[in-house]
């Protein structure tokens, strides 16, 4: 909502600038998005002027030469290209020396042989409006010398403020004077507007077939009206606020939305069918064409006005081309009504047709406006387009009564944690709209909507008094903050990836395609949500290869959505580098949770054949060369399912003070009997004085054979009764030897 | 010879070719320069009959291209299976594994930690939940009127009628009051979804973290007190908090609150539309409606909520200006963090 601060301290009286009123508005209503200023700097040199004489321009056929009383001894000589004028016209000057609003600084200077002091200007000039076709013939009277800001809107200052979605009331100057009173205490002047007197007695025929949709309804007739341009001041109005200038009638009830907040519309009286006006909600099949040109297929929920026969608007949200009014108009008839906000969001929604009516509707309107908008309408209707009122009618079904709401100032101060003493309150309450009576608070009608309860009342107090509440921590009995074990555990991950030397990518969890799918996706790229991390970091390595980034190892923990109802937590990685450097880093987050995984051969389509393993948690391997140019290593792990198999705790074992005895063993073995599968062999064999084993070499050559290679385990023997001897392990070795023998075809090698 | 037995005998070969090499072979044979259909072609003399045997031509030469990939990715695969490891093996056997510098965590994991971190401190926990919400616990729960912009698809990703794409974490405060009874203390973070075009400012998925605070004789000063803490734990100890009024469906009062800008000290600049202040997100009293929602008397027990994002934060605190390289995931722009 765009407020030109001289149209706002019409309705209300205060001191303050517009930066202060900003402020203000920006801590207790609305935020106030920047404060505009239009018009030229400094007005000094801008002056009404009186054209003693003009004729053709000697030197050029479309020019002429005007003597202009500038107020000075002298008249100015003046060039200029309009001819909507001659003598005896009063205008706006700008003498030589004056800067335009475009930033252009007149000059004294010839033109075509001839000496021009400034210029005589039209609405463009000056951002009054956008004609351009002449220039601004002024009211006759004005004293030529005396400034011009005196007689045209020459500066304002705008507002451009965002109310919240409950406060409607603010999406109109006046109601923005309301709250601006009540926070510099300033005085309100009365609603604008005074009924003409009826001209005539023509009946206005109204019916509201759905008052639940439209629960009011005054329509007035208006007849001989002429449809012309508007006056600047009108044109100047809604230019600053925003609108643009269509015509004196449609100005009107634009000009009145924005002053009220109550949407109005005009309907060319004799293209009504029957002269009457039917609110009703759409049949089945109807259709309308609306203002912009578009033939809209109708549903029964959409809430319609209609004449004797056919649609002739889509309520509160745009009128029907038919009936528009035009050049030729002589009578109209002005809809001011109240409609039901739920029933007009879900017509624009279903239609994708927001208007300035429906952005106001769909919030609820006060239903108690649409009187006061038909009066300040009927008076401009008569002042500016010549019409006569003859007819009107008010159908309206039951009308909210405003409520009474009880209010404890005590209870006020425990929300706020701060003393506000009640008179305070109360007075606060007041200057808002709220009257005190013996129950309680009333609650103004264009509040009626989003004040219901006590808290909203202590809202209203709240709101002027936000500075003033202090810096407090709640008292507590309790304290009990800490990391849930899966937490830390994210943590850890987080930490070992990033000490491996993986940084840290977040990509959308919308993808193309998903077991989840969104019917109205903002594009196909995000179109479902995501089963598994790894397709998204494919594409974040490709981004860094593009840029021809090195060294590009990213992983990323989030959640993948298998199925309705199930989002576990992923952990997923890829790496330049292949198998090896993956597998690296899950064995570095395996023994970070404290779990011994056993990984199998694996087969995805994404991963290379020979080089994929797979754990209880997920996979590991070298992505398959068709997904991604080059050599690269990845990895995707069920997060909750590790911090499930996470060890608790660590059960401490008492070190032996003998060292350990470690000797190597190497076997020549079947390409096909695993490391993993030999490690379990030699475990068991080993029994309880074989420590600990590890795989330290695997080598193929002439010596191991077609189909066979060597592998060789580090053997770890320890006893914490003495130091042992060659001697105590050798039938160990000699039955480790013959259990891997017998179940793989090993043969220990010399 | 007829030109559709010659295309059948053609795809015939083309389909029994084993290997790259034969599949050569028999290009030439049907599709080469001495072939019997580029002689034919050669030899045309109405339209008719030349339009016939092109279309052969380009059937013929699709289903080569075909059987070509076809065959490509079965060498490849064949290639592949020779390249074979045992994958039990320890990594150090399986391959080179470079030494890398140190790498980074993404500037909206730093702020989360920081915020889980200050609130532990408060004595608050910390959550996640669903992201697939209802509109139950999304919407209705949370007291948000049917007017209510957020609730239209034109705002909001729907799944079907009943479930959507969860818009905030407040679900959380209703999931942990269903789950314990008060005193609550906790801060749920996750990611919220909205139907937003893709700008330099906005991303229809972005990180909020929620607080709420449920006991008895909690008041908004103890709520701008919270934030107060929290705003310098995450931007600094010369920060100031002010809060405006604002609304929303599960809070009132609600207020929206600003920190005083940190590039300027609070005296004006560009980064804070020369306000000195800056935006950080929403809080308020919860809603009895809210409570009572969730079967609290809120006669007995109120108290706060607050949600703000955390690459806004993550903006605020590393001076980033727009949200675009926190999905990007250039290397370059995650190793400045530490
Ligand atoms: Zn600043």
């Amino acid at each position: 909502m765009r407020v030109p601060l001289s149209w706002l301290r019409e309705y209300v009286r205060v001191e303050a600038d517009a930066a202060r009123i900003a402020d203000a508005l920006s801590i207790s209503a609305a935020e106030v998005n920047t404060i505009e200023r239009r018009g030229p700097a400094d007005t000094s040199l801008y002056v009404v002027g009186r054209v003693l004489g003009a004729g053709k321009h000697p030197n050029a056929d479309r020019l002429q030469l005007c003597q202009v009383d500038v107020g000075e001894g002298k008249p100015a000589q003046i060039v200029c290209g309009a001819w909507n004028f001659s003598a005896g016209a009063t205008v706006a000057v700008a003498k030589a020396g004056a800067t335009l609003p475009n930033g252009l600084t007149l000059e004294r200077r010839e033109l075509r042989g001839e000496m021009s002091e400034g210029m005589i200007l039209a609405e463009d000039e000056i951002e009054l409006g956008a004609d351009h076709t002449g220039i601004i013939v002024l009211a006759d009277g004005l004293e030529p010398g005396s400034p011009l800001a005196n007689a045209v809107p020459l500066v304002e200052e705008i507002l451009d403020i965002d109310p919240t979605g409950n406060r409607v009331d603010l999406l109109s100057v006046y109601g923005c004077a309301r709250e601006v009173a009540a926070l510099f205490d300033g005085e309100l002047l009365p609603m604008p507007g005074t009924d003409p007197a009826q001209d005539g007695e023509e009946k206005v025929e109204i019916e509201i077939d759905d008052l639940d949709g439209c629960p009011r309804y005054v329509g007035r007739l208006f007849r001989d009206v002429t449809i012309a341009e508007s006056p600047l001041w009108l044109k100047a109005r809604l230019r600053d606020a925003g609108v643009r200038s269509i015509s004196n009638v449609v100005d009107v009830t634009n000009y009145v939305m924005l002053a009220l907040g109550n949407p109005l519309h005009a309907f060319d009286y004799d293209r009504l069918e029957g002269g009457r006006i039917v609110v009703r909600r759409a049949r089945k099949g109807e259709e309308l064409r609306t203002l912009d040109g578009t033939q809209r297929a109708l549903e029964k929920s959409d809430l319609l006005i209609a004449d004797a026969k056919r649609a002739v608007a889509l309520a509160g949200i745009m009128g029907g081309e038919e009936t528009e009014v035009s050049d030729t108009t002589t009578a109209i008839l002005l809809e001011a009504a109240n409609f039901e906000p739920v029933g007009i969001l879900r017509s624009s929604e279903r239609l994708a047709l927001r208007t300035e009516g429906s952005n106001r509707w769909e919030k609820g309107v006060d239903p108690y406006l649409a009187g006061p908008a038909a009066t300040l309408a009927t008076q401009l209707l008569v002042e500016l387009a010549g019409a006569r009122w003859p007819g009107a009618a008010d159908v309206q079904g039951e009308l909210p009564q405003p409520s009474v709401i009880p209010l404890r100032p005590e209870r006020t101060n425990e929300v706020l944690g701060l003393d506000v003493a009640p008179e305070r309150q109360e007075e606060i309450l007041r200057r808002v709209g709220f009257e005190r009576e013996k129950a309680g608070f009333r609650v103004p009608t264009w509040r009626a909507r989003d004040v219901t309860r006590e808290i909203d009342l202590i809202e209203e107090v709240a709101r002027f008094q936000l500075s003033e509440i202090p810096f407090t921590l709640p008292r507590r009995e309790a304290m009990f903050g800490r990391l849930t074990r899966w937490q830390r555990l994210r943590r850890v991950v987080e930490d070992v990836l990033v000490g491996c030397g993986w940084s840290e990518a977040y990509t959308p969890s919308l993808v193309p395609a998903g077991p989840i799918v969104l019917p109205e996706p903002i594009s196909a790229e995000l179109g479902a949500m995501r089963e598994t991390l790894l397709p998204s970091l494919v594409e974040a390595a490709r981004a860094n290869r593009a840029v021809d980034v090195e060294n590009v190892a990213l992983f990323e923990i989030a959640h993948a959505y298998p199925e309705r109802g199930r989002e576990p937590w992923h952990v997923a990685g890829i790496v330049d580098g292949g198998f090896a450097e993956a597998k690296w880093a899950v064995e570095q987050i395996y023994a970070a949770a404290g779990i011994e995984p056993a990984y199998e051969r694996a087969s995805e389509p994404f991963l290379h054949p020979g080089k994929a393993a797979r754990t209880a948690e997920g996979w590991v391997g070298e992505l398959h060369p068709a997904e991604l140019e080059g050599t690269w290593g990845a990895f995707e792990l069920d997060l909750d399912a590790l911090a499930a198999a996470a060890g608790e705790t660590v059960r401490f074992e008492e070190v032996s003070p003998y060292p350990e005895l470690r000797q190597d063993l190497a076997f020549v073995v079947d390409e096909d009997a695993s490391a993993a599968e030999l490690l379990a062999a030699v475990r068991a064999a080993g029994g309880e004085l074989l420590r600990g084993v590890e795989v330290f070499d695997e080598y193929r050559g002439a010596q191991t054979g077609e189909g066979k290679r060597s592998l060789a385990f580090r053997l770890a023997f320890g006893s914490t009764e003495r130091t042992l001897t060659d001697e105590d392990v050798a039938p160990l070795r000699a039955a480790i030897a013959d259990a891997v023998g017998k179940q793989f075809g090993a043969v220990l090698r010399a | 010879m007829e030109a559709e037995a010659l295309q059948k005998e053609a795809l015939a070969a083309a389909e029994a070719a084993q290997t790259l090499a034969q599949l050569d072979e028999a290009r030439v044979q049907y599709l080469g320069r001495s072939s019997e259909l580029k002689l034919a072609l050669r030899e045309v003399r109405d339209r008719e009959t030349g339009m016939a045997l092109n279309a052969v031509r380009e059937a013929l030469e699709a289903a080569f291209a075909a059987r070509q990939s076809e065959l490509e990715r079965a060498e490849l695969s064949a290639r592949l299976t020779t390249e074979r490891v045992d994958v039990t093996l320890p990594a150090e056997l399986l391959g080179d594994v470079r030494v890398r510098p140190r790498g980074s965590l993404h500037p909206t994991t730093l702020i989360r930690r920081d915020v889980e971190d200050a609130f532990i401190g408060l004595g608050y926990e910390i959550r996640e939940d669903r992201e697939i919400e209802t509109v139950e616990y999304n919407f209705d729960k949370l007291a948000f009127p049917a007017w209510h912009p957020a609730r239209s698809s034109r705002d909001t990703f729907y799944v079907d009628a009943d479930t959507v794409l969860r818009t905030e974490t407040s679900p959380s405060q209703i999931h942990i009051l269903e789950e314990k009874p008060p005193p609550v203390y906790m801060v749920s973070i996750g990611r919220v979804y909205r139907r937003d075009a893709i700008t330099p400012t906005r991303f229809p998925i972005f990180h909020q973290f929620e607080g709420l605070a449920i006991d008895r004789g909690i008041t908004m000063a103890d709520l701008k007190g919270t934030l107060l803490h929290v705003m310098r734990a995450l931007f600094g100890e010369e920060r100031e908090v002010r809060f405006r009024t604002h609304y929303f469906p599960f809070t009132e009062p609600s207020m929206e609150p600003d920190v005083s800008c940190g590039v300027c000290g609070g005296s004006g600049c560009p980064t804070c539309k020369w306000s000195g202040w800056i935006e950080i997100g929403g809080s308020g009293m919860v809603d009895p409606q809210v409570l009572a929602n969730v079967g609290l008397d809120p006669g007995e027990w109120g108290g706060f909520a607050f949600g703000l994002g955390l690459e806004r934060a993550a903006q605020l605190r590393y001076d980033i200006p727009t949200i675009r390289p926190f999905w990007e995931n250039d290397l370059r722009f995650v190793r400045q963090f530490r």
